[in-house]
Formats: C-alpha cells, sequence, structure tokens
C-alpha cells in the first residue's frame, strides 16, 4: 500500500483542522487547547501539538493528513513533522492583513517542501474578503520561487469537494515528481 | 474577561505556589506554570531557561498526552513524566483551571518526592487561584 504524509500548514484561523476533519475517514485526533488570544483570533480553542486524520485514495494509497499548530511559537511541532512529510497544504485566509506576506512567511519556513515543488496553497475566507486574488499569490510566488510550480485554489476547508481537489492535485504532483526520479534512476 | 495569565493577582498566587515549592524541593531546576496553550502565568527561578519555548512545549506534550488517554479509553492523564538522563520533567493539570505546572528536577530527587511536592503545588493553586469559568478540554 502506498503512502504519503501531507501536512496541513498556515495561519492561527485559516482552517486547517476543519479542513483535516472534512477530509478524513478517521474520527481526527486533535489536541486543542483553550485560546487565550482571543483579542488576535477570536476561537475558542486552538492547535497545540498536532492534528491527524487518514483518507484512502483509490483502492490502496493512504494518506496521512497532520495538521500543525498555526502560531510560529510552536515552531518545534513544525520541524518534527515536516521530516516525515512528502507534502505540504499551506491554508492562508483572505482576511489576514496582508496575507500574501502571510502566505510567503509560512512558504519560506517550510523552504525545502516548496522548493521541490511538493506545496499546494489554498487561499480560504475569501467570503470575507475577495482580495487579494489566487492570482496575486500566484504572482507572489513565482516571484519568490522562479521555477517553481505551486498551485493556487480558492478554497472553503469544510467543502469535502473542494478539499480533496486541493489533496488529489498535491498528491498527483508527488507521484509524478516520484515516477520522474524513478525513471531518471 | 482578562486571560489568566494576564491577571496581577493571579500571577503573584502563582509566584507564591512556586517559591514555595522550591523551598520544599532544593532540586528543583525550573518550574513554569502556563496557559492550556502555552502562555506564562508564573516562572522559577528567574533567567534560567528560555520560559516561552518550554511554556509551548509544555502545553504540546500536555495536550499530546491527553490526545492518548482519549484514543485508548483511559480516563483523564494524571501526570506526564519525562525521565532522562540527568534530570526529569513532571507535569500536572492544575485542576479547575486551564493552567498546567511543569517542573524540571535534577536527579537528586527521586521521582516519588517530585511527584509528590508537584501535586500539593497544583492542589494550593487550585484552591487559591480566582475561579476563570469553565475550562475546554476537547
Amino acid at each position: 500500500m502506498a503512502e504519503h504524509v501531507i501536512l496541513f500548514t498556515g495561519p492561527m484561523g485559516a482552517g486547517k483542522t476543519t479542513a483535516i476533519q472534512t477530509l478524513s475517514e478517521i474520527e481526527m485526533v486533535s489536541t486543542e487547547a483553550s485560546n487565550t488570544e482571543r483579542h488576535i483570533v477570536d476561537k475558542a480553542t486552538t492547535t497545540v501539538a498536532l492534528d491527524y486524520g487518514e483518507i484512502t485514495i483509490g483502492t490502496d494509497e493512504k494518506v496521512r493528513l497532520y495538521g500543525v499548530p498555526g502560531q510560529k511559537r510552536f515552531d518545534f511541532m513544525w520541524t518534527i513533522l515536516k521530516e516525515r512529510a512528502r507534502g505540504m497544504i499551506l491554508l492562508v485566509n483572505n482576511d489576514a492583513p496582508d496575507a500574501i506576506a502571510v502566505a510567503l512567511d509560512y512558504l519560506d519556513s517550510f523552504r525545502d517542501l516548496v522548493e521541490s515543488g511538493s506545496a499546494v496553497v489554498g487561499v480560504s475566507r475569501r467570503d470575507v474578503s475577495r482580495y487579494p486574488s489566487p492570482d496575486d499569490y500566484a504572482d507572489a510566488i513565482s516571484a519568490a520561487y522562479p521555477g517553481t510550480m505551486i498551485p493556487v485554489f480558492s478554497v472553503d476547508p469544510r467543502d469535502a469537494a473542494q478539499m480533496t481537489t486541493v489533496l488529489l492535485t498535491l498528491v498527483a504532483t508527488l507521484e509524478s515528481r516520484s515516477s520522474v526520479e524513478e525513471v531518471r534512476s | 474577561m482578562t486571560a489568566i495569565h494576564r491577571e496581577l493577582r493571579a500571577i503573584e498566587i502563582g509566584d507564591a505556589a512556586l517559591a514555595e515549592m522550591r523551598e520544599l524541593a532544593p532540586s528543583l531546576v525550573f518550574a513554569m506554570i502556563v496557559t492550556d496553550d502555552g502562555f506564562e502565568l508564573a516562572h522559577a527561578p528567574q533567567n534560567t531557561i528560555d520560559g516561552g519555548r518550554f511554556g509551548s512545549m509544555t502545553s504540546s506534550v500536555q495536550a499530546l498526552s491527553e490526545a492518548v488517554t482519549r484514543e485508548l479509553h483511559i480516563g483523564s492523564s494524571g501526570y506526564v513524566v519525562i525521565a532522562a538522563e540527568n534530570g526529569h520533567v513532571l507535569q500536572l493539570r492544575v485542576p479547575g483551571h486551564p493552567l498546567i505546572l511543569a517542573a524540571l528536577f535534577d536527579n537528586y530527587e527521586t521521582l516519588g518526592k517530585a511527584l509528590s511536592i508537584s501535586r500539593r503545588c497544583v492542589e494550593k493553586l487550585a484552591v487559591d487561584l480566582p475561579d476563570t469559568g469553565p475550562t475546554i478540554h476537547p
């Protein structure tokens, strides 16, 4: 059985936990704690270690979904989890101040995955803030990582069809890269 | 409502509880009281360890231990021990409050005494701290 480990990264409130909940076939393992920074992001709880879910693609391809805490003070968890990840879905809430800069900052923290083309970006909360557009993100990412293709989607993390499309895009990218590497070797 | 780690009275109570803990256990290298999401209420002694990072790690470890107990249906997590070559870390929840005590002891303390002193500290905090309303432990 083929297996992929995919990370969900991005700032607090972007929808990482919701996205994994939406996609997972098993009951999600969560590590939520009371959020004492409600003046920054108004939600009752926040992820402090990881979220974990699983989904099977096709007949025998298992994808392990790990969500990392959004806050930088938990970046030791980023280091632990990115070592085992094959790909990354970055979720960015479009209503964040300077959302494109936030996206670039998170991409930089996971630079190895980004530079190997193993990343996809999902822009959430576009119902709250229409701009910047996905094209604006794509342009900024292309400028920061010339020659690297990072697909950008507009997503609602609660929507299973949309999140599945994002995930399958990433898995297809990883598989095509593996095929190329096999041919080369 | 002000977050508990920003309330002066709560910080004073935390400082006093940690000072008493140090008197009881000379082997206590560092102790910290943090919110569920890793923000510091109090720590002792000063200027020894990067409290911000230790606080965040405490929050993650506590949440992971509670995720394991939930997954295995073995009831609530009593305490967490990290036993290392040159010391051990103990973590306990403060009953009734969204707070965790994390304490690093050197090897000159038995685990039993360290646990007993840590329990005494969180029980005292539970009584002395102002009510913070219901806590959320998913």
